[in-house]
């Protein structure tokens, strides 16, 4: 009769343990039966108001109002992906590139211009919505960040154009596997970073998108960067981009009141203000 | 049942799954202003600037012998304010008397990084993010070179 005691108290212990982690542990039976809003030509819909590069569910004010160094609140997505994403493999001598500009924390940056991120850059940006409305031949993705749009065309056999001048935000084009949506992206200058501070790359970068909305409040990010010029490889990171209901696109006119660039000018005439110094800054 | 060291677990792993890189860095912070420099100032707001791409809060501080010196405090852009319950000229307007903690710039003057406001009535809000998540981080974003 102990034994038997015991034994459902530790069952019931587990199974209150069990309720009380995050749901990752039952993502796997909740994505098999997962409501996922679909189009009426049967892909899943990925049209809505949505926040790049974050893993928790709900309004924005209720996702972004954490006391921590990202502002996150609220819970997670069963989704989320686990642990730091890998960092790009650059060739040696664009990593010593990356390292000067990092030793100079970013004064370099292009967005001080008010100009476009670049892909996959936006995509990731959370501090700003985006917005996609999604058509069968078309999907747009509208940032509130820079006036930023980007139309894809849609379809089993569409091309890139073979007129494209080097972009900012280069040329998209997708399609469907399944309930993902591919997006190959090519075309671009060279004057956005990658990611983070200094994060080069060549007019020879290529980016694939991949979407895959895998409930109401999640859509499962893949991004995989190749460009021969400055990686070793190609480079490959996952994420989640969240619904936000309530949100809507704001306006963003960056260049009303940017101060940064002739600030920035005038810090470049003495860099010890702002470079780091040792042992902070690597070689 | 202990439920303390299953506490810290459970953090752990929520530590985990929201560990990434800053995806939404903000420039201007470590290039312009000094996160070793905190600085917590009392004063009157003499303007509000509710622009982009940084909106701008001006108060007049006074010193022990009452002179007066008016310190710029950066911080976000409006639309990101109004996202996290920020309302222009309600929550916080132009003679309302704040606290206002931040960061020096690294030219010195009275020039900040705002980071909390706090208001006459005690309660607080985020007027700008916090450090490190615009110069780059803790290290530059290079993968380690493959081990050989």
């Amino acid at each position: 009769m102990r034994k038997l005691f015991v034994m459902a108290a530790m069952v019931a212990t587990a199974a209150a343990m069990a309720a009380a982690l995050p749901a990752t542990l039952a993502a796997q039976e909740t994505h098999a039966t997962a409501n996922i809003p679909r189009a009426a030509d049967g892909h899943p819909d990925l049209t809505g108001v949505w926040q790049g590069g974050s893993n928790r569910i709900g309004t924005w004010e209720d996702t972004n109002s954490g006391d921590g160094p990202l502002g996150e609140s609220g819970p997670i997505t069963p989704y989320a992906v686990k642990g730091p994403q890998p960092k790009p493999p650059y060739q040696a001598w664009a990593a010593a590139k990356v390292v000067e500009e990092y030793n100079k924390r970013g004064i370099d940056e292009p967005m001080v211009k008010c100009l476009p991120p670049g892909v996959p850059r936006m995509t990731l940006m959370g501090l700003f919505p985006m917005q996609i409305v999604q058509t069968p031949k078309t999907i747009v993705m509208l940032f509130e960040a820079f006036h930023v749009f980007r139309i894809i065309p849609i379809g089993p056999d569409v091309k890139h154009p073979d007129d494209l001048d080097p972009s900012y935000m280069g040329d998209s084009i997708g399609h469907w596997e399944g309930d993902t949506l591919v997006v190959d992206v090519t075309g671009f200058n060279d004057k956005t970073w990658l990611s983070g501070v200094g994060t080069i790359h060549s007019e020879k970068l290529h980016v694939v998108e991949k979407f895959t909305r895998v409930d109401e409040n999640t859509i499962v990010y893949e991004d995989t960067v190749e460009d021969p010029e400055v990686l070793t490889g190609p480079w490959t990171r996952h994420g989640t981009i969240m619904l936000r209901p309530g949100t809507r696109i704001r306006e963003y006119e960056c260049a009303e009141n940017n101060v940064d660039e002739q600030r920035y000018q005038d810090l470049k005439k003495d860099p010890s203000l702002y470079e780091r110094k040792p042992p902070d800054a690597p070689k | 049942m202990r439920w303390k060291p299953f506490a810290t677990c459970a953090a752990g792993v929520i530590a985990v799954l929201a560990a990434s890189a800053p995806l939404w860095a903000h420039h201007s912070f470590g290039v312009v202003y000094d996160e070793k420099k905190p600085v917590t100032l009392t004063g009157v707001i003499s303007k509000i600037e509710w622009t982009n791409p940084h909106s701008f809060l001006f108060i007049d501080v006074k010193d022990a012998d009452g002179k007066v010196t008016t310190w710029s405090f950066e911080g976000y852009p409006p639309t990101v304010l109004y996202r996290t319950g920020w309302k222009r000229d309600v929550t916080m307007k132009a003679g309302d008397n704040v606290t206002v903690f931040g960061w020096q710039a690294r030219a010195g003057g009275p020039h900040a990084h705002a980071r909390q406001v706090t208001f006459a009535n005690g309660t607080k809000k985020y007027f700008g993010p916090a450090p490190g998540t615009g110069d780059g981080g803790a290290a530059p974003q290079i993968a380690p070179p493959p081990a050989n």
